[in-house]
């Protein structure tokens, strides 16, 4: 395996496959803090040469968190069909990325090539692509999932509504859920991030919601976002939830950090095959981001955008209906400024897609980020553009519980209209049974939340 | 500590039956961990419900307290609890009976006999308050967007209680019941109660004890005190009717969407047809009649309203009292828990304005106008006159903290000198800050209980039950109004 | 008393039909007509919008400085509402910016410039700093983290986590060792915090210690500071509990929130698990009174349980 290589003159040697990976980022204020980012703009470029030159087998013979130490490698180890492997083994990463960008690999080839992938693989093709190569190649695949209702399909862009309340206030989140609604938001799911995470009023929050679902017949599933454990003893306690959440880190010590692992996970996913209201097969949601191992300092010494990825290869273990990384909410220290998200969340997305996920993007920021409104308003475009499945909707971008910004109804609303996009089908005919979309577009009814009172 | 269950028993003492019930009420944390700590009644179950027995008396006008004493006894056995158990409840002395001379005395009978912490209330407004809640009048507002009506219709009195969007928005209530008229099994009339006297002859309606009443004649009077009644609850007329009013009117008509009819007449519209005197006087009074005929009445659909099922009938008060009378306090409070329980203790309002907010001069003279109403109203004593509620006060800079806590703590001093106990009642969260300030300055002299969140009004009584888990305490506030009656 | 419960009720009646009734001819409030109809425990109805929003904030004291106002106004710009009432009802529910209504599929002008407005308040309390005049009132001296500007700080946590060798020495110097309480004040994501709450926490926090009998080290402020910054004093003072308050990440509801961060022997390599916090410090979120009386609590609570974060037991 070769790392070294020459640059304008000057050669460069590479210690290892992590350092080629981390060198190889755009840059990122996160692998900044980690120590691991390329000094200048040269060695990012040569670390790029090495990488591209680089085997499939090469970054599989040579793991950077070892299946034995880490259960999240061993999940993506075994995820790894070997016939499609074998098929590539030896194309260099310069190669996968050139035919995942080809006429040839449409969204089958693509979904094909994909199972013989590690998320180590998909990691390293992201490194070496533009932002509009992120938009081409992900745009390319199509992730439908099916839980109560279907979302993903091509020309659909659903929406999670995000109705959090600073003290779980079932009116005030209803409220919101109202206002949300009367835009023709929420069509993913509905998804509460409570701020107690007690068993009881998880269970509330998911009664109301399934009350208000039941109520006016919409087609669309709940969640409430508090720790998977607390969800479950929810869910024992008869609540109805139609999608479990976690979210997840890219190694098993940053899993632990958020107080789970690959076993709870499974019993999750066996009490939701049980005891989920929803059709499925699809009942996971999952977020992700970039920088929360490094945040618990279980990032093994590899950069942000590698743990990324493998927090992908992680979640297509369990068929999730969606994933979303919540690209700006973790803060500078990770994501400097607009240009910093902006980059992470198409290299999320692409990542997450060519795992066969069915992506999403909180387009959102921090108060002390170098990032404002317009920024959300252009990464939202540039994934409606790549084909996000979803996006998430606050009442005016602006979350009073999780005190951060995020895209508004109104934002949504506009990407649908601008890029000639559509919620799910079934929520449409819904909102055009309510008399809130016409043809595609909102009506004159649409933005009143008392419709719903 | 994230749930704690206390159980909770209600009472009800009528005119014509006696009921109980024994409920658990969980509390949940209602706050994140990152959070001053918060804790709500999250869950309500019903253990026991007692049958419905009639209240014992002597003769027309006294109720047998031993006769109570003994059923009590007898139910609490049967629901296998102890008193020690019971943290919360409430007694409700129904209608007329609180109007009976010994009524004083079944209270404090009752309070001592049914747990440590179960407190004597009664009043129509807050009686009329639970009955619909009890009926479930006020969880069904939550759902429509006009105004509920929920009438609990006794043997002496009958409790109206309006809703809308889950709030009880305002009461009344009302001579009609089903043992205002008795009668023997051959319809002669044993009793009528003066109450509505007036408004019988207002009707021109004639019905005399000793009279050998007929069918018509009786069906009647029924019909028009039921009539009377829907009339003004639901705005149609108030001059006549109005001569049923027991205690305040109400001060405007209100427009009424939805009507549900609860207690022992509540539930007699769903019997039998009542075709002659003997039907109608099966209980020795007229109350199933009155129960027909306004069945009659709902299925005529005269009245523009919508007629609904109560959740419960006879029950509702009791379910209501020994359910939903609790409220519980901000978790961070200034207390002694030697010094709880305390009970009946009369509110003395503190209602400050923003002017007096802003002003120390201003501050002292209220305070001391506010002392000087309860040196007026309250006795003397070396426990606790008053609990002192104060609102008014959104944000609390410790600068007003500091000013607060001199006026309240030296002007008490001075004009309650024997008083060991200072009990202050804050409508925002602040008790703890409060408390703390009024204690370095009080040392002991007096000693100092601060709790907040819970809303009262004058003429209100409150009792602080024993805290649950350190902190968290018990309120019930009592609308005690025996002797607004006239 | 209790068998004074009829003169009693005779008398307050009394009293309050009497003060009814001057308050009527005074000035006619809804309170005071419950003469005739009987008003409950609920919230007065009048007013909806004004009374609506989340914390009705009263004029200060006279000494108070003025209230920083980035409250969002709640107003609705729904033309045709469905259900007017209920619109009100909604929005007295819920901080969050509903009912706004449209132009298009965008936000109407107003609320744009709202948010805009609100969230250069936030951006400017993280730029910046906390007023020497707040800090002199309580007598803190001020050391500084090797954080160096705003841009590292934000960049660099790690470096916001330890004191500068100047720091170091100035705690030395100045404060009283192993004390039982060591109380600090940092700056954090919001200098705003710590100028418009200080003042009430501070104050309520020493009394509540005084409550307890606890006795206090030498306060001071550290500019520049992380959460982790507790460790770094905690090897250097050795206190028995440490409570830092520290201003929060602003958000567009408040840029003034402020965070106590507490810790029983703080010292390096302390975990998250092992602080116990009270967030959201600030007048519209947890009353800053409340929360000083509140904190004395805790750190009472760890010096008798030896323990705290999650093995403490509150």
């Amino acid at each position: 395996m070769n790392t070294k290589t020459t640059v304008l003159g000057q050669t460069y040697q590479f210690r290892d496959l992590k350092e080629v990976f981390a060198k190889a980022n755009e840059d990122k204020s996160g692998d900044q803090l980690a120590g691991l980012a390329a000094a200048d703009s040269r060695e990012r470029v040569a670390a790029k040469q090495v990488l591209a030159d680089l085997t499939l087998a090469d970054i599989r013979n040579n793991p950077m968190v070892p299946a034995e130490e880490d259960e999240v490698s061993r999940v993506i180890e075994e995820g790894i069909n070997e016939k499609i492997y074998s098929e590539i083994k030896n194309w260099s990463v310069a190669e996968l990325r050139e035919y995942i960008l080809s006429h040839q690999a449409g969204d089958n080839e693509l979904k094909r090539i994909s199972r013989g992938l590690s998320s180590e693989m998909i990691a390293a093709t992201a490194k070496l692509m533009s932002n509009l190569d992120l938009i081409t190649a992900a745009s390319k695949i199509k992730v439908v999932t099916h839980a109560n209702t279907v979302i993903g399909q091509k020309g659909v862009l659903a929406s999670r509504v995000q109705p959090n309340h600073p003290s779980d206030n079932v009116q005030g989140i209803k409220a919101s859920l109202y206002e949300g609604l009367s835009y023709g938001i929420g069509d993913a799911v509905i998804g509460i991030n409570p701020v107690i995470d007690t068993a009881d009023s998880v269970k509330d929050i998911l009664n109301m919601t399934k009350d208000v679902m039941t109520k006016f017949d919409i087609p669309t599933q709940n969640c409430v976002l508090a720790h998977v454990s607390t969800q479950m003893r929810a869910i024992r306690n008869g609540a109805p939830a139609d999608l479990i959440f976690q979210s997840l880190a890219g190694s098993e010590k940053g899993n632990n950090a958020f107080g789970i692992d690959v076993a709870l996970l499974d019993e999750a996913d066996e009490l939701m095959r049980k005891e989920g209201t929803s059709y499925g097969p699809n009942f996971w949601y999952f977020e992700t981001g970039q920088g929360s191992e490094l945040s618990s300092e279980a990032h093994h010494g590899m950069d942000q955008v590698t743990m990324e990825a493998r927090c992908y290869g992680l979640a297509r273990k369990y068929n999730p209906f969606i994933v979303n990384t919540v690209v700006g909410f973790i803060g500078p220290e990770y994501l400097y400024d607009s240009r910093q998200v902006i980059r992470a969340g198409l290299e999320d997305h692409y990542m997450g897609k060519m795992h066969g996920l069915p992506m999403g993007c909180d387009v959102c920021y921090t108060n002390h980020m170098k990032v404002d409104q317009n920024d959300m308003d252009n990464l939202g475009i540039l994934l409606s553009s790549a084909g996000v499945n979803f996006v998430i909707g606050v009442a005016m971008a602006d979350d009073v519980m999780l005190n951060y910004q995020s895209t508004s109804f109104h934002d949504i609303a506009a990407f649908r209209e601008v890029m000639g996009l559509r919620p799910a089908p079934d929520f449409e005919k819904w909102l055009e049974k309510m008399g809130i979309m016409e043809n595609g577009r909102l009506t004159a009814k649409a933005g009143d939340p008392t419709i719903f009172m | 500590m994230d749930e704690q269950w206390i159980q909770s028993v209600g009472i009800d003492v009528g005119t014509s039956t006696t009921k109980m019930i024994v409920s658990r009420l969980r509390l949940g944390r209602m706050s994140s961990t990152f959070s001053l700590p918060r804790y709500q009644i999250v869950e309500r179950q019903l253990l026991y419900a007692s049958e419905v027995h009639s209240t014992p008396l002597i003769g027309f006008d006294e109720i047998d307290a031993d006769g109570i004493g003994s059923i009590l006894a007898a139910e609490y056995n049967k629901a296998q609890i102890s008193l020690s158990q019971i943290k919360s409840g409430a007694v409700i002395i129904t209608g007329e009976t609180a109007s009976k001379k010994n009524a004083q005395h079944i209270v404090h009978l009752l309070a001592e006999r049914s747990g440590d912490f179960v407190v004597a209330t009664a009043g129509a407004d807050l009686e009329g308050v639970l009955a619909g809640k009890g009926a479930g009048a006020e969880k069904r507002s939550q759902a429509i967007q006009g105004v509920i009506v929920n009438v609990d219709i006794g043997g002496g009195t009958a409790n109206a209680a309006y809703f809308q969007r889950g709030r009880a928005i305002a009461t009344v209530t009302f001579h009609v019941g089903g043992r205002l008229i008795r009668l023997s099994p051959q319809g002669v009339v044993q009793y009528v109660s003066p109450n509505i006297q007036q408004w019988l002859s207002a009707k021109g309606l004639r019905i005399q004890v000793g009279q050998e009443i007929g069918f018509a004649q009786l069906t009647e009077v029924a019909e028009q005190l039921g009539r009377s009644m829907l009339d003004y609850l639901t705005g149609k007329e108030r001059q006549v009717s109005g001569l049923l009013v027991l205690g305040p009117h109400l001060r405007d008509s209100i427009p009424v969407a939805e009507l549900t009819v609860s207690g022992g007449v509540g539930l007699l519209m769903s019997g039998p047809p009542v075709q002659n005197v003997s039907d109608a006087s099966r209980y020795g009074d007229f109350g199933p009649l009155l129960g027909y005929v306004l069945q009659q009445e709902r299925e005529k659909g005269t009245y523009p309203v919508q007629w609904l099922d109560p959740d419960q009938t006879v029950r509702a008060t009791v379910i209501g009292a020994g359910m939903q009378s609790t409220e519980i306090s901000g978790s961070t409070v200034h207390i002694k828990p030697e010094l709880l329980p305390i009970k009946n203790i009369p509110i003395l309002k503190l209602e400050l304005t923003e002017e007096q907010l802003a002003d120390a001069t201003r501050l002292r003279q209220e305070v001391a106008s506010i002392y000087q109403l309860g040196e007026r109203l309250f006795e003397k004593t070396t426990g606790i006159p008053f609990a002192l509620a104060i609102s008014g006060i959104g944000y609390c800079s410790y600068a007003l903290l500091q000013t607060l806590s001199q006026e309240l703590s030296e002007q008490y001093r001075a004009s309650f000198p024997e008083s060991q106990t200072m009990v202050v009642i804050c409508e925002t969260d602040m008790a703890k800050a409060l408390g703390q300030a009024l204690a370095l300055r009080c040392k002991g002299a007096p000693e100092i209980i601060c709790i907040d969140q819970v809303r009262v009004e004058y003429g209100d009584y409150i009792d602080l039950g024993e805290p649950i888990s350190g902190t968290i305490i018990p309120v019930v506030v009592k609308t005690l109004a025996f002797d607004e009656r006239p | 008393m209790e068998q004074q419960l009829d003169f009693l009720v005779d008398k307050v009646v009394a009293e309050l039909q009497k003060k009814l009734g001057e308050a009527t001819e005074q000035a006619p409030s809804p309170k005071a007509e419950t003469g005739g109809l009987i008003q409950l425990r609920s919230e007065p109805k009048a007013e909806p919008v004004a009374s609506a929003t989340t914390a009705p904030t009263q004029a200060p004291v006279a000494n108070e400085q003025p209230a920083p106002s980035a409250e969002p106004e709640r107003t609705t710009h729904v033309p045709n509402p469905k259900y007017k009432e209920g619109l009100d009802e909604l929005l007295s529910s819920t901080p969050a910016r509903i009912g706004v209504w449209r132009t298009g599929v965008r936000p109407l002008t107003k609320t744009m410039l709202e948010l805009r407005r609100d969230h250069a308040a936030a951006v400017d309390a993280v730029y910046g700093e906390v007023s020497q005049a707040v800090l002199d009132q309580y007598s803190l001296f001020t050391v500084e983290t090797q954080y160096d500007n705003t841009e590292n700080y934000l960049k660099r946590p790690d470096m916001g986590r330890v004191l500068t060798e100047e720091g170091v020495r100035l705690l030395q110097e100045r404060c009283q060792k192993k004390p039982q309480v060591q109380i600090v004040v940092s700056d954090g994501l919001s200098a705003a915090a710590v100028d418009a709450n200080l003042k009430d926490v501070l104050p309520s926090l020493m009394d509540s210690l005084k409550s307890y009998g606890l006795t206090c080290g030498t306060p001071f402020f550290i500019q520049g500071g992380r959460v982790a910054s507790m460790d770094h004093v905690g090897e250097i003072l050795e206190p028995e509990v440490l409570v830092l308050l520290i201003g929060e990440r602003p958000g567009l509801v408040t840029a003034h929130s402020m965070s106590a961060y507490m810790c029983y022997r703080p010292r390096k390599g302390m975990v998250e698990s092992e602080r116990t916090v009270i967030s959201n410090i600030h007048r519209q979120g947890t009353s800053p009174v409340e929360a000083g009386a509140h904190i004395g609590t805790i750190l009472s609570k760890m010096l008798e349980q030896k323990a705290s974060g999650v093995k403490l037991v509150l």
